[in-house]
Formats: structure tokens, sequence, C-alpha cells
């Protein structure tokens, strides 16, 4: 009788706190952006998706999330490998295994803080750079932040995703047992180039592929680096959808759920992608 | 002179510290005029403002406290239990895609799919609105977590329990509860975190009437007052720094856990 008062208090909870937020949430989205619903309902209409697919601004939102967190990853993943790979005993004993845990303990708004102190016109490297007299003014110091190419917002990303794959592959690297597999392809006749990128680096992608792709979801839908590190033109998903969806001009509040719906379904597609490849504890 | 492995890892133990040195440096300024390397005015005057009676800085931290505190205990509890039951599920894969759904999304972008709710049953704008909105993401970011602690051999030592006459509640007091106890803790730290470290939500559903600590490192950027910004943020990252510091061995476990799912 307990057991099952439990379990129906679990139902419960995964009901209210996953399932309902997520099907009314995204129902209403769904309803406003044909326009069923909202202060504007005009009876259903098309209108709103159809603009958005021939809405450049959109689509390439949509295109630059995608790139500023694959270059991203990109950066983070191959140091982080190079590191991990050439070092592992300096993060596991000694002064920088401590340290290299300083940046998780940071939040996506005081990284986007720092880094807008640190790389903008009046930040600390300009300041540098005018003390090493390679700038005179502060005009010459180059646009790091809010630029077009997000360097700002990719560096901020790398300064945390980088620590968090160095510790992952080095946790990896000692479970996964891979010192005997280069053992063993060493024996074998393998030269060290070869063991590590036939055995080491492939190894290390495969386990860490769910946490690759969990880590593209979050940069692809992040809010706080880009608000502050980014431009409006162009800008990443979320800021775009909010400030359709925030702003004072009504019109543009259909197309901004229209964006939160389609962000939704790419995400939906990506978790559906990773959970196929993904075994539970229970199943090994 | 130096070898370049030395030159790589002095170079990625300063990037790591470089970022608190510059926040602390700034939280005790007044004025950093351009091109001055250093501030112009360094007392410890903005620290000890937080100590006089209502000061807003103070306030977000104690209002951040009880909702990260509440949201990490429910959370976790909830969590646990609900985990169990989808380990054990025949259709756990399904059921897992569904607690990952909320926790993957852009808060921010949930957030405003939600605020309509929330406006209806009046709680935009308060703290049990926020409470309950970060619990959005923070209890599936629970049942995730603990997916991996439910296994075959956990079900085996519950099932052995039964076997010699104890019952589920014995089973839970003597086996289950003394091997999760680092897990429940680990989970608290981390829905903790969630909660402590989130904006998103917080500033949609909140209205920017509750005011936490993320919220109020916005405000201040908005009023360009950077030093009682870079004052919160030395408030935001001391806890999960001294956290991190005092046990590091539990986010190795964690990072396991997340690679073991």
């Amino acid at each position: 009788m307990q057991v099952r008062a439990i379990n129906i208090a679990a139902y419960l909870l995964l009901f209210v706190f996953a399932v309902l937020p997520l099907a009314a949430g995204f129902g209403y989205a769904f309803m406003y952006s044909i326009g069923l619903t909202g202060a504007l309902q005009t009876g259903l209409t098309f209108e709103h998706w159809q603009k958005l697919f021939t809405d450049d601004h959109v689509l390439g939102s949509f295109g630059y999330s995608a790139m500023i967190a694959l270059f991203s990853l990109l950066l983070s993943v191959s140091a982080a490998l190079f590191v991990s790979l050439k070092y592992p005993r300096s993060f596991s004993k000694g002064l920088l295994s401590y340290l290299i845990y300083l940046p998780l303990a940071f939040p996506a708004m005081v990284a986007a803080f720092f880094f807008f102190q640190f790389m903008s016109k009046a930040g600390i490297l300009s300041r540098i750079f005018y003390r090493l007299h390679i700038t005179s003014a502060i005009e010459q110091f180059p646009d790091l932040v809010n630029d077009k190419y997000g360097i700002a917002m990719i560096v901020t990303h790398f300064f945390l995703s980088f620590p968090f794959f160095i510790l992952l592959f080095i946790n990896l690297y000692k479970t996964e047992r891979i010192k005997e597999y280069i053992l063993l392809a060493e024996s074998l006749g393998a030269s060290k180039v070869q063991s590590a990128f036939k055995i080491v680096v492939p190894m290390l992608l495969q386990k860490s592929l769910h946490n690759i792709i969990l880590y593209f979801i979050f940069i692809f839908g992040a809010y706080e680096i880009p608000v502050l590190l980014g431009r409006s033109n162009p800008e990443m998903v979320s800021v775009l959808a909010v400030r359709k969806l925030q702003r004072f001009n009504l019109l543009d509040i259909p197309q901004g759920y229209a964006i939160a719906i389609l962000y939704s379904v790419f995400v939906f597609a990506l978790i559906l992608i990773m959970m196929r490849k993904r075994k539970l504890a229970y199943d090994v | 002179m130096f070898k370049p492995g030395y030159i790589v890892k002095v170079g990625i133990g300063i990037a790591c510290i470089i970022p608190i040195l510059l926040l602390f440096m700034l939280s005790l300024s007044k004025n950093w005029v351009y091109p001055n390397f250093f501030p112009g005015q360094v007392s410890w005057q903005n620290w000890k403002e937080l100590f006089t009676p209502g000061n807003s800085i103070t306030l977000s931290l104690l209002t951040s406290l009880s909702i990260a505190l509440f949201v990490a205990i429910f959370s976790t509890v909830g969590g646990f239990v609900t985990s169990q039951l989808i380990a054990y599920h025949a259709y756990r894969k399904k059921l897992l895609f569904l607690a990952y759904l909320p926790f993957v999304l852009s808060p921010v972008i949930l957030a405003v799919c939600l605020k309509f709710y929330f406006i209806k049953m009046n709680l935009a704008g308060t703290t049990i609105g926020v409470i309950l909105a970060q619990l959005i993401i923070a209890f599936p970011y629970s049942i995730i977590f603990f997916i991996g602690f439910w296994n075959q051999q956990i079900k085996q030592f519950q099932a052995m329990v039964n076997t010699l006459g104890g019952n589920n509640l014995y089973a839970f007091k003597k086996i289950i509860f003394p091997l999760s106890k680092p897990f429940l803790l680990v989970c608290f730290f981390q829905s903790f975190l969630i909660s402590w470290f989130e904006y998103g939500l917080t500033s949609v559903i909140g209205y920017g009437k509750v005011q936490t600590l993320t919220i109020k490192v916005y405000q201040f950027l908005v009023e360009a007052n950077i030093f009682y910004a870079a004052l919160s943020c030395c408030i935001l990252i001391l806890p999960p720094v001294l956290l991190l510091w005092m046990n590091k061995k539990f986010i190795f476990r964690e990072v396991s856990d997340r690679v073991a799912d």
C-alpha cells in the first residue's frame, strides 16, 4: 500500500514537473503561432510559420547559433583531448588539479561579465595593449566584444567547457583503462601517434559523445552569454526568441513563439539521437 | 629556458585564477579609469556595505540562498524516488526522454512559453513561482543524475533482503540509503548550484521582482555599476568554489556518473 502511494507520488511529480510544463507551454506557444490564441488571434493561419522560413534573419540566427556552438566545442574538445593526453598526471595531483575546478564554479552570467571586462575596448586586454604601446588610443583596440564573429562568446564558452572536458577525459582515461589498450597496441608494434589517433582519441570521443551532444545543446540555447557579449545581427536563437516575445511590438509575438517551437523540435531531435545510442545503468 | 609543457600548465593555471582575481579587485574599487591598469580607490567599503541593514545585495543573497536550498532539497528527494520508478520501468528510455526535455531546453525559452500560465495562477513575480519554475529544470536533472545509481546490483540487494524476510522499508534503511548517501549529497550540491546559477527562468517568471544574485548582477551591469556587479559576482562564485575546494572528489564521482549514464 505504502509502495503504491510512493509510486503514484513519483508519477505525479514526473507529470507536474516534466510532462505538464512542456505540454502546456509548447501547446500554448504552438496555438499562438498559428493564430488560435492570444491577444491577436486571427483564426487558423500559417502566415507566421511561412514568414519564419522566408526570413533570412531567423534562419541565419539558427545557423549562427549552431556555428558558435560547433566552433566553441571544437576548440574546447580538441584542446582538452590534447592536454589530458599529454599531461594526464598534472590534473590528478598538485595545485593544477584544484585550479582546474575554478571555472566550473562560474555561472554563465559571471563568466560573461568577466570576459566583458577583459576583452572590451576599455577592458584589461586593451589596457595591457596600451601599456605595451601596441595601441595609443582606446578606439584602436579591435572589437572583440559584441562583434559579428562572436569571439568573446566563443572564448567564454571555451573557458567554461575546457575544464569540464579535461576532467571528463582524464576520468575516462582511468575508468576505461585506456593505458592498458595503449600498452597492448604498442606491444603489437603501433607507434605512439598511431595508438593516440587509432585507439585513444576514438575511444574517448565515443564514450563522451553523449556529453558533447548535451554541451552542444546548452551552447546552442545559451542566453546570458550572448545577451551580454553578442550583437543583434546576427544573434543567437534564445536572444532572438526572447526579443520577439518580450518587446513591445505585439505583431512579433506569434513569430517569437514559432521560433521557440522550431528550436524545441531541433533539440528534441538531438535528444532522440542521443538516447538511441545510450545504455542505462540498469541495462548494462 | 622553459619546457613547452611547463608553459602550457602555467598558462592554464593562470587562466583559471585570473577571473577570480580581477573580479575581487573590481569588488574592492570605486573607480577604474582607462588606461590605468589598477583601480584608483581600493578599499573594503563595498564589502562593508553588505553588513548594513537592508543592503540590496545581502537581501539578494538571502533570497538566492533560500530558493536554492528549497529547490535542492525538493528535487533531490523527489528525483531519487522518481528515478527508481523510471529505472525499473519497462519503458524506462521513453520516461527518461520525458525527463531530459525540460532539462536541456533553454530555460529562458521554456520560461517565455510558460509565463502565460504563471500569470494566470498569480505566481509570476513571486518567490513561490520562481521556485516552481526552477524545479522544472532541477527536478528532471535529479532524475537523470540518479538513473545511474539504480543498477542491477542495487535491485539484487533489494531482492535479497526481501527473500530473507525483510520488507521494502527495511531494505531502504539498511541497504539503499547507506549506498545512496554520497549520490544524494552530490545531487543536492548540483541541484543547489543549478538554482544558484539560474538566470533565464528567474528573470522571466520573477519579473525582476524576485531579485536573486544573478538578477542583481545583470541589473548592476545595465546600470553600468561594475563594482557592485563584481561584488555580487564574488558572492555568487564563493559557495561553489568552497564546495569544490572542500571536496573535489564529489565532482570526480559526478563526472564519472555522467559518463556511466
